[in-house]
């Protein structure tokens, strides 16, 4: 994945974009139109999927400096290599009790054509507001489907598309789980995430049902020295697969799927509630021993505390006492499996009001905070699982940390000229 | 003749805003060039593209059929599943002003160019547009809920989001062709006055 350095320069531009949009909506609108139409002339996808490694400062400037649309066409989906835009909202969508390939493949018409005028700045087809669309804020559309998708159009379902195992540290909640299609929107403005939202589902008509929508966030200034940090502070997504090199395999379906998965992938999104106030009462030794990393660098325990995050891990080091280093139960211990198991994570903190108490009509507690885990993979059963397994076994952040939600949906392949999102679905 | 002037008065500033909406389609990377297949007569779900596209002198750039599918019944007479509007750019790519005058479509029994004005008790309504909508050469002309608009009348079913609606243009330069996607819309419901007819109701709520 991309490293730090391009959005500590793009980071700049995108504010350039936001003051410059003071200036008059409407030469902006129409600045950026003809923008993302070089964009996408350019066939930006490429760079795009090159993981962030040719993004550099234009990661989100287009020529003119105004905020970048992405190339929607292509052999894969955007929004998963990219590095992750600041915003995010995943919903899942429930498809009627009528529902036939017809009307699926009537939906996936319909936002083909939506992510498409999205991602270059444009408003959808019926929108009369096509001013919050005008800037892309480097916005992604990515779209999957549970299994009852291919099992209405009578595509081979892949054993991994269903729910994940119980485990006994999940409190899942319907609210929160399943859903029969999926729709990531992620973008550095959340006026652009919230609007392409609407668009999306008022599209939708009656073709489908919100079963539930999850809105995320990530450090808006992450670049060197500034990490993404989950709500407990600790330095997220420190080790990644290389996806665009060796290990694509790990993350990208080929020929061992089903032919209608081929350039797609899948993706687990759990929710993670993180009870904050539990968590204060911890020390902070107490809390770095409970993921076996220093909270400030997030290096391992065994580096010295201003050592890069991706320093190499002893494992074996132990105290002059005999304890591990690195507890036993320590998070990065627990989830460290063999070189089989790599997932890429594009995780989103999530801040909310506190739930209303029923009893009461007022809000309980302090917060309603956590973590919507998302990541990708080719295979979720045997990347995914047998990690989860050992952390619901024994893993120190079970004490603060509760997944209430779970789903896993198979990302469609990009859509090529001429095509719709799941084509291939569709025989 | 006042009362038109008075409509067009009240609809200045949407009136810049389609220009800016215009501008934006007008920069969708040569989408509008794209031909759509027209295979199936009437209505069709293989159209992924939402630009429709003729092989005659007009085009229709960001065009769009409303379906009233999924828009939940409001009051009166609950949505009038007999006609509904086309929106878009209508584009003439020829050097020399066309005038469309009407059209044909296999889903639709009539189908008709439509103005909306406000009429003497302040309400907006649709007409038909006399002498039809007048595309100066190499020009567009806006098609928009609540302004200009093609209206299918006499349809025995409204058209499913997703598919995509044939509609055959009347032009002074022949005619042209169009493949147009159907989408969902809550808005655009209108008053419909027929040339010299009396007021129905698309769905009994009055814009105002």
């Amino acid at each position: 994945m991309s490293t730090g350095s391009d959005r500590a320069a793009a980071g700049p531009g995108r504010r350039t974009v936001l003051l410059s949009g003071l200036g008059g909506i409407g030469a902006l609108a129409g600045a950026v139109g003809l923008g993302a139409c070089t964009s996408g002339a350019t066939g930006s996808t490429g760079a795009a999927a090159s993981g962030g490694s040719g993004g550099g400062a234009d990661a989100l400037r287009d020529a003119s400096g105004h905020a970048k649309a992405r190339a929607f066409r292509g052999e894969r989906q955007a929004g998963i290599i990219e590095t992750p835009q600041t915003y995010a909202v995943f919903l899942a969508v429930d498809l009627p009790a009528g529902a036939d390939a017809d009307s699926v493949r009537r939906l996936l018409t319909i936002w083909t054509d939506d992510a498409e005028k999205l991602m270059s700045g444009q408003g959808t087809l019926a929108d009369l507001e096509p001013e919050l669309a005008a800037v892309p804020a480097g916005i992604t559309v990515t779209v999957g489907v549970g299994r009852r998708v291919p099992e209405l159009t009578g595509a081979p379902v892949p054993g991994w598309l269903a729910p994940l195992p119980a485990y006994k540290i999940d409190k899942l909640q319907e609210r929160w789980s399943g859903g029969d299609l999926f729709v990531q929107v992620c973008a550095n403005s959340p006026t652009t995430v919230a609007h392409a939202v609407r668009r999306l589902l008022t599209n939708m008509g009656s073709l489908g049902k919100v079963r539930w929508q999850q809105r995320g966030f990530r450090e808006p200034f992450e670049g060197p020295g500034i990490p993404m940090r989950n709500l407990f502070g600790q330095v997220d997504g420190t080790v990644q697969p290389d996806v665009t090199g060796a290990e694509s395999a790990m993350l990208w379906i080929g020929s061992q799927g089903p032919a209608w998965l081929a350039g797609g992938s899948a993706v687990v999104v759990r929710r993670i509630a993180m009870d904050m106030d539990v968590w204060d009462r911890v020390d902070r030794e107490s809390r770095e021993n409970a993921i076996g990393r220093h909270l400030g660098s997030g290096a391992p325990l065994t580096s010295p505390a201003d050592a890069p995050s991706t320093a190499a891990a002893d494992l074996d080091a132990k105290t002059p006492l005999g304890f591990h280093v690195i507890d036993d139960g320590a998070h990065m211990r627990r989830a460290r499996g063999d070189n089989k198991e790599k997932i890429l994570r594009r995780p989103y903190s999530y801040d909310d009001a506190p739930e209303v108490d029923p009893a009461t009509g007022r809000m309980s507690g302090l917060s309603n905070t956590g973590l919507i885990f998302v990541a990708y993979q080719a295979d979720p059963l045997a990347q995914f699982a047998p990690m989860q397994a050992r952390l619901a076994e024994k893993d120190l952040l079970n004490l603060w940390t509760t997944p209430i939600g779970s789903a896993v949906f198979a990302i469609l392949p990009g859509a090529k000229d001429g095509e719709i999102l799941g084509q291939a679905l569709f025989g | 003749m006042s009362r038109s002037t008075r409509a067009l008065g009240a609809r200045s500033v949407a009136a810049s805003a389609a220009l800016l909406v215009l501008a934006a389609g007008l920069a969708g990377c040569g989408s509008s060039s794209t031909t759509t297949p027209a295979a199936t007569p009437g209505a069709s779900t293989s159209a992924a593209k939402s630009t429709a596209v003729t092989d005659g002198p007009v085009t229709l750039v960001n065009g769009w059929v409303r379906s009233k599918d999924g828009v939940p019944p409001t009051t009166g007479m609950a949505g009038d599943m007999s006609m509904t509007g086309v929106f878009g750019t209508l584009t003439n790519t020829t050097d020399k002003e066309i005038t469309i005058t009407g059209g044909s479509s296999p889903v639709a029994g009539l189908v008709e160019v439509h103005e909306t004005v406000k009429n003497d008790a302040g309400v907006m309504v649709m007409q038909p547009k006399a002498g039809g909508f007048v595309i100066p050469a190499k020009g567009t002309f806006e098609l928009k809920p609540g302004g200009n608009h093609i209206m299918l009348m006499k349809m025995s079913a409204m058209p499913k989001i997703g598919t995509s609606v044939e509609l055959t243009l009347t032009t002074s330069a022949g005619t042209a062709k169009l493949m147009i996607p159907v989408r969902n819309f809550a808005g655009g419901d209108e008053n419909y006055v027929p040339a010299g007819g009396a007021t129905t109701s698309m769905s009994g709520m009055n814009h105002s």
